[in-house]
């Protein structure tokens, strides 16, 4: 076939452009490697989160606190400190607390629970006793570790009280009149969520990112090396070229496409999801599925940027307008991320964010219809096509040889 | 062979090419000379099919270029007037393209282009990237690419610009060459001399209009002068006054 020699002669080029090539490979590495990392960072933050070690100064003093904090999962770190303590044995030196404080800043410990050497005698003597924690809470680990601690020491403050009203014949509710029970509902899996939601996006970005080197390359690059007008010499219809020039830059952004993908959902396989919670299990329908209906998405994108460079004068002006048309992928994103409407019937066929819905939902783990696969994917063809068409019609016109 | 009746191209107020005719034999060197700007190139490029003329006709061995530019291109070779080429591709794989793209097979591409290579003195540079080829060495490139097809027409626009003595004297004896097979030859310059070596037959052309179409010692005498040049600058006087 005709085409096919101007797609290979394009694509031997192409692939002799280190500059493409690393276009080609970078971008679709880079996003899964970027999705791997902060997975990683949300499990480590949550991981950090469940399992509280808490140091403590004077853990001798609060025995039954101390039990109290180790059977709700509080890992006791008892430290001891070097400074000489205060004569009168009331409460700690200057020269203690300078230590605390000194350890908190040279990162010995991110906070620490001071129980002044008083605590028991005062609880026993049903007295109220101070109790200290010492935070840096500019310190993003140890703030909300900081905050499970105080809610535990309250805990026990109130199991306390209770006790002592009881003994003295009360009822502890007298003076509990409500307590709010805090039921957290994975916030971790809404950050994972928004993590994944990058994924569609990658994709997209990948179809107009991969190909478009090689697609302004062919059209306004041609004219500007001067090779068009010879080219065009030859007894082949004008449409021919433009649909093989179309397809070498097709090639291309379909590469970047599955590759990024298979990188996708390669790295979220490596990412131990199970541990926040998420179950990402994708069949191999869902993956047949998703791929018929991004890969026009690399007939689609490339569509747009040969019609772009064919209509410009010059590289540099292709390129200029090729950058607004960058933003384009963007909008299906931002409108998916402010919507909170469910899904409508017209979406499917506004090129972009029908794919991007239905990606959204494959890496969510529900399903979609096949006629939202079938209209996204048609509906992409047809808009590709449409724009090859203009661009053969530009690319008749008897300007096209003067630069 | 090339005839050309009244043709007519405008750029939207100007016109570049007037009411011009002429014909170009086969077995004949024949060259359009004018000066820059005088319409040479507009009307090589109609006649490969690359512009439309407003008015008039130009047929090429019998095929109306205007109703059927393909066919017409299938029976000519053209070396147009810019000579860019793809740094990334070696002088063989350029002219294997157009070879291909004429629909020519696997094993008369490569005896062509084995052909091509001797005749043209290029075989340090047939498996060499473009980047880097001489302004002589590109020539070579764009010459051998219009003539992979062996055509029997052949239309050049400036061929020997820009070359050294040693490529030029080379281009015209491929050319005497091809003259020789009876091929028919078509080729624009604004350079006497080169003309005067070359051709068979010469058309003066200045600002569109065909002025006059003849061998050298028809212009001579005609004007009365005793070189090309005093001969040319007589008749495009005549055309401005």
């Amino acid at each position: 076939m005709m085409w096919s020699i101007i797609t290979r002669k394009e694509l031997k080029d192409a692939l002799r452009d280190r500059r493409a090539l690393a276009a080609l490979l970078v971008f679709p590495i880079m996003g899964p490697v970027m999705i791997y990392f902060m997975f990683n960072m949300i499990i480590d933050i949550a991981e950090e989160a469940g399992e509280v070690s808490l140091p403590v100064i004077g853990a001798e003093y609060a025995l039954d606190l101390v039990d109290f904090l180790e059977q709700n999962g509080v890992e006791i770190e008892r430290v001891s400190l070097n400074a000489a303590p205060d004569p009168e044995g009331e409460f700690y030196s200057q020269a203690q607390l300078d230590e605390i404080r000194q350890g908190i800043r040279s990162r010995r410990f991110d906070y620490v629970l001071v129980i002044p050497p008083t605590f028991d005698e005062l609880i026993s003597a049903s007295r109220s006793s101070n109790i200290e924690l010492h935070v840096e809470s500019t310190r993003a680990t140890s703030a909300p570790k900081a905050g499970r601690v105080r809610d535990f020491v309250q805990a026990w403050g109130r199991e306390t009280a209770a006790l002592r009203l009881i003994a003295r014949g009360v009822n502890p509710e007298i003076i509990n009149p409500v307590t709010v029970v805090r039921i957290d509902v994975a916030s971790q899996q809404s950050r994972v969520q928004s993590v994944l939601s990058m994924v569609p996006f990658f994709v997209i970005m990948a179809a107009f990112i991969c190909g478009m080197g090689v697609a302004v390359d062919v059209t306004a690059g041609e004219r500007e090396r001067k090779s068009l007008e010879p080219l065009l010499v030859n007894p082949v219809p004008r449409y021919v070229i433009v649909i093989g020039k179309w397809m070498s830059a097709v090639l291309f952004s379909a590469v970047g496409l599955v590759l990024v993908m298979v990188l996708n959902f390669f790295s979220l396989s490596l990412v131990p999801l199970e541990e926040v919670g998420i179950v990402f299990n994708i069949g191999r329908l869902e993956i047949i599925g998703v791929l018929v209906t991004t890969l026009p998405l690399a007939l689609f994108a490339p569509a747009i940027q040969v019609f772009v460079g064919i209509f410009a004068k010059s590289f540099k002006d292709a390129q200029a307008y090729l950058s607004f048309i960058m933003m384009l992928p963007m909008g299906p994103f931002f409108y998916n991320m402010f919507n909170t409407q469910d899904r409508e019937f017209w979406m499917s066929f506004v090129p972009m964010l029908g794919q991007h819905m239905l990606l959204t939902d494959v890496v969510r783990g529900d399903t979609p219809d096949i006629i939202d696969f079938v209209l996204a994917g048609l509906s992409l063809l047809i808009y590709s096509m449409i724009f090859v068409y203009g661009a053969a019609q530009l690319f008749k016109r008897e300007r096209i040889i003067f630069t | 062979m090339i005839e050309v009746q009244g043709l007519t191209k405008r750029f939207r107020e100007i016109v570049a090419v007037d009411n011009a005719s002429f014909k170009v034999r086969d077995g004949a060197i024949t060259g359009l000379l004018g000066h820059n700007g005088a319409g040479k190139s507009t009307t090589l490029r109609v006649l490969y099919g690359l512009l439309k003329a407003a008015s008039g006709k130009a047929v090429i061995d019998g095929i109306d270029v205007m109703k059927d530019p393909l066919k017409a291109q299938s029976v000519i070779g053209v070396m147009t007037d810019s000579h860019g080429l793809n740094p990334r591709l070696t002088a063989r794989e350029h002219i294997e393209y157009f070879a291909q793209l004429r629909k020519m097979g696997r094993a008369e591409i490569n005896k062509r282009i084995d052909q091509l290579i001797v005749t043209l003195d290029m075989e340090d540079i047939t498996d060499r990237r473009a980047e880097g080829f001489s302004q002589g060495e590109k020539m070579k490139v764009c010459l051998s690419r219009s003539l992979v097809h062996d055509p029997r027409n052949l239309i050049m626009d400036e061929p020997t610009n820009g070359l050294d003595v040693m490529t030029t004297r080379s281009v015209r004896s491929i050319l005497q060459n091809l003259k020789k097979d009876n091929k028919c030859i078509l080729l624009s310059s604004h350079i006497m001399q080169e003309i005067t070596a070359l051709c068979d037959e010469i058309i003066v052309i200045a600002e569109g209009k065909v002025l006059m179409q003849g061998t050298l010692d028809d212009l001579t005498l005609r004007t009365g002068e005793s070189d090309l040049e005093e001969a040319f600058m007589k008749i495009t006087r005549g055309a401005q006054g």
